[in-house]
């Protein structure tokens, strides 16, 4: 948005791109969902967290696919959330097979499709051998594309389509998403996975939708510089081409250059400092907290139990080098 | 929504039924106000426009939030608090004004006046009227200033033209100008910078001080414009004397025919403080 807002009315303020009322709505429902819940600490103070997560992106962790995909900044968030959480995977440098990325995502968001994330599988392996591992890199730069441009990938492949068929691609009609699906059949064929579309005729077919699209779409500008490069396309190499481009990515704005996904020195630290904890933890956290308790009342009790005193003081040793023991 | 926050305000009025579950959602929602809550947000946000609504909101309702939370123990612990007061409602204060650019006049107006009832509202409870008391106003001019980016030397001299004394009580107008005058001096102070850049052509060298000087003289000129006719014509007098054929004509005769480069040099922290004065020598002292 910019300055021109100061003259929209007051609907189209609210409506223009930043769906206000939208995660209002979903605020005052949560609310209702789980009221005990939310209001103990106060409604204002619920309404409080709730915008200071949206605005965060950490709202859309552990929430449903159709919230998640609400609008673009939800996407962005969602992608964002994604990476931070398992970019310990590809700093390990695993591979994993479509199937358990899909697992990734469903533990951050129970019902994640897994068409979506096949599709983006396919982008990364060519169409063929979709069983086949990839690096979590690869995997997240692709699975972007498909999360924030899901409507007008569709789109993107009505045309290709098109082209194919050798249609008039002047009359693409935006589809329906029982026409997707009947395309989606269609790509899978084995036999068109290989075969490719003029990328200047491409291009223009694409152009054209763009000026007429209202979903996110990327810049006209990065997808031109992609079909310039090549005489002919295939639909998951144009789909590959976008999850390369690291003008598209940085315009998404969820995740850094490629050089730079896995670098986390804050979290490495974090990291090491918690395993430290934990290889630790169990016999001096308890034995701590322990001692800690115990303590208490001995402050609190008169000085002339001297007796009493030392006598907790030797069995809290003693309990602590018995959990030491135990964990020995 | 609208629907949803009209029942939701509505059913304040009708007598609520005995169910069998404690509450039915219209009930909750009213009881625990959030149409209004709600209906009052969205006023506040439509008045301001701001361009991050959402984390608008987000400021909107922590600080009622934390407004809410402190009062009760108001009483308690008398100076301390009431100094924690003062200074959310400074930063407060310096978030309103900051939503929209002095450029949207009377969008940055309306938020002053937010901002500057606010304030008020801490000050009327201890005295009895008048205004924003004085320290206030220059704490909240300081913040603006320190805000936008300048550093304390750099906004000195403008805040020792425009202070008030603690004890004085500030009205509106006066509120308003000083806030403007921080606001555009902050932002005058970035262009200055950008244009010693763009004097200086290669950022590790310093720039050349008889093309700084021409500049310098560019921008005197236009800003010391006094024109005998309405104030739109000294405006447009004024930016004909800064635009740019202008400027590269008078850096053109500075530099001469030899093309210059060997001469004395002008550092950017001299380029900077030669702009503020020009700027400075135009703001009337207040008090």
């Amino acid at each position: 948005m910019n300055s021109d807002r100061f003259a929209l009315s007051v609907d189209d303020y609210l409506a223009a791109e930043t769906n206000v009322l939208l995660y209002l709505n979903d605020a005052v429902t949560q609310l209702l969902e789980h009221k005990e819940e939310y209001t103990q600490f106060g409604v204002v103070r619920y309404f409080a967290e709730y915008f200071n997560s949206v605005k965060n992106g950490n709202h859309v962790i552990f929430r449903e696919f159709n919230y998640v995909k609400a609008t673009q900044h939800n996407r962005a968030s969602f992608i964002r959330i994604f990476w931070r959480c398992f970019r310990q995977i590809g700093k390990n440098g695993d591979l994993l097979a479509a199937m358990e990325y899909s697992s990734l995502l469903q533990l951050l968001c129970p019902d994640f499709p897994t068409e979506m994330v096949q599709n983006a599988a396919r982008t990364v392996l060519f169409d063929d051998a979709v069983d086949s591992l990839m690096s979590f890199s690869d995997f997240l730069y692709s699975f972007q594309i498909q999360l924030f441009f899901e409507e007008y990938l569709e789109s993107v492949l009505v045309i290709y389509q098109d082209l194919l068929s050798g249609k008039n691609p002047n009359t693409v009609i935006v589809p329906t998403s029982s026409s997707v699906e009947q395309l989606n059949s269609i790509a899978e064929d084995e036999s068109e996975a290989h075969e490719a579309v003029d990328s200047a005729v491409f291009a223009e077919c694409i152009e054209a939708l763009c000026e007429r699209f209202k979903h996110s779409h990327p810049s006209p500008a990065a997808v031109r510089e992609i079909l310039d490069n090549t005489q002919r396309i295939s639909y998951y190499g144009f789909l590959l081409a976008l999850a390369k481009s690291e003008i598209i990515s940085q315009d998404i704005g969820a995740l850094p250059n490629k050089s730079e996904l896995l670098v986390d020195p804050e979290m490495d630290q974090e990291l090491e400092r918690l395993i430290a904890q934990i290889s630790v933890s169990p016999t001096s956290n308890s034995s701590g907290s322990a001692t800690g308790l115990k303590e208490l009342p001995k402050k609190a009790s008169p000085r002339k139990s001297l007796h009493h005193r030392k006598r907790i003081e030797m069995e809290s040793d003693g309990s602590t080098e018995e959990t030491d023991s135990s964990e020995n | 929504m609208a629907d949803k926050r009209r029942s939701g305000v509505s059913t304040g009025m009708s007598d609520s039924k005995p169910t069998t579950k404690a509450e039915t959602d219209e009930d909750f929602l009213s009881q625990a106000g959030v149409g209004v809550l709600l209906r009052g947000a969205l006023l506040k946000l439509v008045e301001a426009r701001s361009e991050d609504p959402i984390g608008f909101l987000a400021e909107h309702f922590s600080n009622l939030a934390s407004e809410t939370e402190n009062s009760p123990v108001g009483g308690g612990d008398g100076e301390h608090h009431s100094n924690v007061l003062e200074q959310q409602q400074l930063s407060r204060a310096l978030w309103h004004i900051g939503l929209a650019h002095h450029s949207q006049r009377s969008a940055f107006n309306s938020n002053t006046r937010v901002a500057y009832d606010l304030l008020m509202q801490n000050g009327s409870r201890r005295h009895g009227a008048g205004g924003v008391k004085g320290r206030v106003y220059t704490e909240l001019l300081r913040g603006l200033c320190s805000e936008g980016g300048l550093s304390v030397t750099a906004s000195a001299p403008l805040l020792q033209r425009i202070r008030c004394h603690d004890h004085e009580a500030v009205p509106f107008e006066l509120f308003r100008q000083g806030v403007l005058t921080c606001a555009v001096f902050t932002d005058y102070i970035r262009k200055s910078q950008c244009l010693y850049a763009a004097v200086s052509s290669c950022p590790e060298r310093a720039a050349d001080r008889a093309l700084c000087q021409a500049v310098l003289g560019t921008l005197q000129e236009a800003l010391e414009t006094t024109s005998a006719w309405t104030d739109v014509a000294r405006y447009l007098e004024a930016s004909v004397k800064i635009s740019p054929c202008k400027l590269a004509q008078a850096m053109a005769e500075a530099q001469g025919p030899d093309g210059g480069g060997m001469g004395p040099t002008m550092d950017a922290q001299e380029f900077e403080d030669s702009a503020a004065k020009l700027f400075l020598a135009r703001v009337r002292i207040v008090s």
